[in-house]
């Protein structure tokens, strides 16, 4: 690979708009907690429109952060956050234009928030310059992208399932709540955590199925690296869930309860595994 | 000109006395016309449901004069010779205007904050209009009635949530389901509040309905009613793997349903939800089926504690709602008392 010139970043400018978003996702969830102190029963439009605003401004930071270094900004944990971050809200965006499930923006804010301000810790961007970054070809860039994506995919489908959790209790117990909460019905929801947890299992194995061809290229990389050995678990721990749902009709509560496992697991882990690893940044 | 109400509602009379004074639809025209060649109105609307009948009118007398005349019209012309304490009442003006409004929004029905009433009344304003019935006032006042009703409607929580059984089982079964044409109801037990339940999930768009009772012709009848089928009574556990909703009614003195037998039936079912509704007294379903993943289970109590707490809560929206009509009515009232400028309702040309 040949030696690469990596543009000095305007680290302050585009963290500055990504500040600005985190706020927003912040206020966002405020908001949330002010719709769950009610009962859930005042319809999201208020967490649409915020998490809306959020993501343009994180999508400024991140075409600022970009263009800076002239390639997708998936360098460092800092930027794997906010790529997973925007995922997320992306992804709710769309399903929120579907306005019985829009309430998905009440469990999400909290969620993307707390990502939000985990990225902004300091340390978990370090200066480019001098540095030649790990997605320095296209395949590593894909291969980031698609592992990044894969994870907002199960971090937004173990919010539904969250939601999931709480409706069925509420349903369950007889809390009145069940009744006068605008969420959207159980059996939905159930629907909307399986074909999430589907696309981010499709994503995975792709950005997964480039690691051959990134073993290739990279003498430096080693199929026994920490990361590697993660993502392997994690790609049969969500393979797991997934058959037992779809093949033995493991439905209700114990699927949601793997969603946010899955997810927990992947948030938990991420960082530990990311220091362990020689060859990964993220 | 001012507006006068006079009527009698289930607040004031019992239903022997307000079906004496009942208007069939077809009588509608003839009552109209007749108190407006009289001139005893120059605009008028009749409401007639079975909880209220009141007559809306624009008079040229003094308002007590008017509600006199109004009140001697209905008896006479529903020829009803009886005593009769204060059973019709008579308001008008603001009083008039604020009772239009609060009947308009629900506030003085059975059922408080109804909205079958805002229908009824609606299909009566229009009954008037189609006969040229209505003038500059009571346009005025009616679709004024109409937007209070709308904004009282989304401002405020007098609507919100089932305050009967049958609605409330249905709400369950929409937070559980997010199409009912998709999954099966079950009716065990044909009784009066097993019908109307499964009568509001029809409504809300459930297909497809099974009815089993221990008179297998009562199950016969009721399944035809219901445009479902009905199966013995003997064999309702074969269809049970089948079905997503189940209400049961019998008069059975012991559980028909307990967690030994539902659990092999779940697993046949591959752990869809199930939502069970047990309207019994003495109970139909074993509580302990509630602790199976899956099972939603609400009793005749479960049932009554939700829509009773959807009541409290509509009576807490009660002063806001008043509050609103009060500043409403009184926004009306300067420009409403003032004659009307427009041209006067055609007698002649009012059809009957």
């Amino acid at each position: 690979m040949g030696q690469i010139t990596v543009k000095s970043v305007s680290w302050w400018t585009d963290r500055h708009f990504f500040l600005l978003a985190v706020i927003t996702y912040g206020l966002s969830s405020v908001y949330s907690l002010f719709l769950w102190r009610k009962g859930f029963r005042k319809h999201d439009h208020v967490n649409y429109a915020l998490l809306l605003a959020g993501i343009i401004l994180q999508t400024k930071a991140m075409f600022m952060r970009g263009l800076t270094l002239q390639e997708c900004p998936v360098h460092n944990l800092y930027e794997a956050m906010t790529f997973v971050d925007w995922t997320i809200v992306a992804a709710y965006l769309v399903f929120g234009l579907w306005p019985r499930v829009r309430f998905l923006g009440a469990f999400a804010a909290p969620v993307i928030f707390a990502i939000g301000v985990f990225a902004l810790m300091p340390g978990l961007d370090p200066s480019h310059t001098g540095q030649p970054p790990f997605a320095a070809n296209e395949l590593v860039s894909l291969h980031a992208a698609l592992t990044l994506l894969s994870y907002g995919a199960f971090g937004l489908s173990s919010v539904a399932a969250v939601m999931y959790l709480t409706q069925e209790h509420d349903l369950k117990f007889h809390k009145l709540r069940a009744v006068l909460a605008v969420m959207p019905p159980i059996d939905r929801l159930e629907k909307i955590t399986s074909r999430l947890l589907w696309a981010g299992f499709v994503l995975l194995s792709m950005g997964l199925g480039l690691i051959p061809f990134l073993l290739k290229n990279r003498p430096e990389l080693h199929a026994s690296d920490p990361k590697v050995v993660w993502s392997g678990l994690v790609w049969c721990l969500y393979l797991a869930l997934l058959v037992l749902h779809w093949r033995f009709a493991q439905s209700g509560r114990k699927f949601a309860w793997g969603a946010v496992a899955g997810f927990a697991f992947v948030v938990l882990t991420f960082w530990g595994v990311n220091l362990l690893s020689p060859s990964h940044r993220f | 000109m001012t507006l006068v109400v006079i009527g009698l509602s289930h607040h004031s009379s019992p239903v022997t006395v307000r079906e004496r004074f009942a208007f069939a639809e077809s009588a509608l025209p003839g009552a109209l016309q007749e108190m407006r060649t009289a001139g005893l109105a120059r605009e008028a609307v009749i409401l007639s449901t079975c909880n209220r009948v009141e007559i809306y009118a624009v008079s040229d007398s003094p308002e007590g004069q008017a509600i006199a005349g109004l009140r001697q019209f209905l008896l006479d012309y529903h020829k009803f010779e009886g005593s009769l304490g204060g059973e019709i009442y008579g308001r008008g003006g603001r009083q008039g205007l604020e009772h239009l409004f609060k009947v308009a929004c629900g506030l003085d029905s059975m059922v408080l904050g109804e909205t079958e009433i805002l229908g009824q009344l609606k299909k009566a304003y229009d009954t008037a209009l189609r006969l040229k019935h209505t003038g500059a006032l009571l346009n005025k006042s009616f679709q004024r009635a109409f937007n209070v009703a709308k904004q009282i409607r989304t401002e405020t929580n007098i609507q919100r949530g089932s305050v009967s059984v049958g609605s409330v089982a249905v709400e369950l079964a929409e937070k559980l389901f997010s199409s009912l044409a998709e999954h099966p109801v079950m009716v065990i037990g044909a009784g009066e509040t097993s019908e109307k339940t499964a009568r509001a999930l029809l409504s809300r768009g459930a297909r497809s309905i099974i009815v089993s009772n221990r008179s297998h012709d009562r199950a016969v009848e009721l399944a035809r009613e219901l445009g479902g089928r009905a199966v013995s009574f003997d064999d309702w556990a074969h269809e049970f793997p089948h079905i997503d909703i189940l209400i049961s009614s019998t008069s059975a003195p012991h559980c028909i349903l307990d967690r030994a037998k539902l659990e092999p039936v779940m697993k046949a079912r591959k752990h869809r939800p199930l939502l069970l509704i047990d309207i019994a007294v003495p109970r139909d379903i074993d509580s302990s089926v509630n602790f199976l993943d899956n099972v939603y289970l609400y009793n005749i109590d479960d049932l009554q504690a939700i829509a009773g707490d959807h009541l409290r809560q509509r009576r807490e929206e009660i002063a806001r709602c008043e509050a609103l009509i009060a500043q409403k009515a009184g926004a009306m009232m300067p420009r409403s008392a003032r004659p009307a400028g427009g041209p006067l309702p055609d007698l002649g040309n009012a059809s009957t």
